[in-house]
């Protein structure tokens, strides 16, 4: 099973953003919030982070694990941390391509 | 608390009975502000979506509320209320009703740029943060309620579009206030917006307001537009680079 980003629609970065989240370990929704401000400095309002985690797991890229006091971990997939590496390989070669050029075009 | 209740119940059923209980304990975590509300306002509508289109070859890609949202009402806002300035000064002709209607829209998207830009704020204000989004929110309402009263029984309802406005605009000094405390955005903008705010109340005491009115608009508007391409400049994909 392989997910490319665009299949989330709008939804692409807030995903990625949690699957990168995630891949340190299991995270309930606040941690995620937190880590993912603290990566990126932006916010993410619980509705986006709900709809995308809503999506991912539908997906099985993630799972969750039992509550702890009400707060629900979640973590990675096998296919989840695949298809993570994939999206995190394709990103490194587009930027390594875009550096070569540019690279490249430098006097 | 009664607000997270109320959100948590915008959602459909069955994503109540699969996320309820955990979405409701992270609201709990920290207070919920304006950018929150639309956000989970916005989520609760694609949860219906989905839920509609479940069988559909192609689902609703998502909607979220977002400082990018946020910076892009601010400067339509701030674009808008310009033009119904230069409007209603007679600096281009249009029917009477233009300047109103431009105005009304361009206080409309100050709300929801308040609600987008606000997400930062809410967390170490949230009461300052709620309170500067329901007051222009309420003064917005009168405004609009004081323009088309104006077209229906005449100069009478003057009074309550003037009362309207200047609440919007305690609203914007107190957005303003609370940007500049958080430091959640430019604090120069956040500067020139609270002086754009408060100047036009010293055109009400001093004898000649045409002093007072022009730079108090033009810092206004400013604030608003700087306060607004800041937020988009935070708001980049995580996958471009940020300014080092």
């Amino acid at each position: 099973m392989q997910t490319k980003l665009p299949e989330f629609g709008r939804l692409a970065e807030p995903t990625l953003l949690i699957l990168v989240s995630l891949s340190d370990g299991p995270k309930h929704g606040y941690a995620m919030m937190q880590d993912i401000e603290a990566g990126t400095g932006r916010p993410m309002g619980a509705g986006t982070l709900y709809a995308a985690l809503a999506r991912l797991e539908e997906r099985g890229l993630i799972e969750p694990l039992p509550p702890v006091d009400r707060r629900r971990p979640y973590q990675l997939t096998a296919v989840g941390a695949t298809n993570l590496a994939e999206q995190l390989r394709g990103l490194s070669e587009f930027a390594q391509m875009g550096l070569r050029q540019l690279g490249d075009s430098q006097p | 608390m009664n607000l997270n209740r109320a959100l948590v119940r915008l959602y459909p059923t069955s994503w109540r009975a699969r996320y309820g209980e955990e979405f409701t304990a992270l609201l709990e975590e920290r207070p919920v502000g304006p950018f929150d509300v639309a956000d989970i306002v916005l989520g609760a509508m694609d949860a219906r979506l989905r839920l509609r289109n479940l069988h559909a070859a192609r689902e609703p890609g998502g909607i979220s509320m977002s400082l990018r949202i946020g910076g892009m009402a601010a400067i339509a806002g701030a674009a808008l209320l310009a033009l119904a300035a230069l409007v209603s000064m007679g600096l281009a002709e249009t029917s009477e009703a233009v300047p109103g209607i431009l105005f009304v829209t361009g206080l409309a998207l100050l709300l929801v740029a308040l609600a987008g830009m606000s997400a930062f704020q809410a967390r170490a204000h949230p009461r300052l943060a709620w309170v500067a989004f329901a007051v222009p929110a309420v003064g917005t309402l009168v405004s609009v309620l004081g323009l088309v009263g104006m077209s229906i029984v005449g100069e009478w309802a003057w009074t309550v579009w003037f009362f309207g406005t200047l609440t919007a605009l305690v609203g914007s000094a107190l957005f303003a206030v609370v940007t500049y405390r958080t430091a959640a955005l430019s604090r120069g903008a956040a500067l020139l917006l609270g002086v754009g705010s408060v100047l036009p109340f010293a055109g009400l005491v001093v004898p000649d307001s045409t002093i007072v009115l022009p730079p108090a608009i033009a810092c206004f508007l400013v604030g608003w537009f700087l306060l607004g391409v800041h937020a988009i400049r935070l708001d980049r994909p995580a996958t471009v680079a940020r300014p080092v």
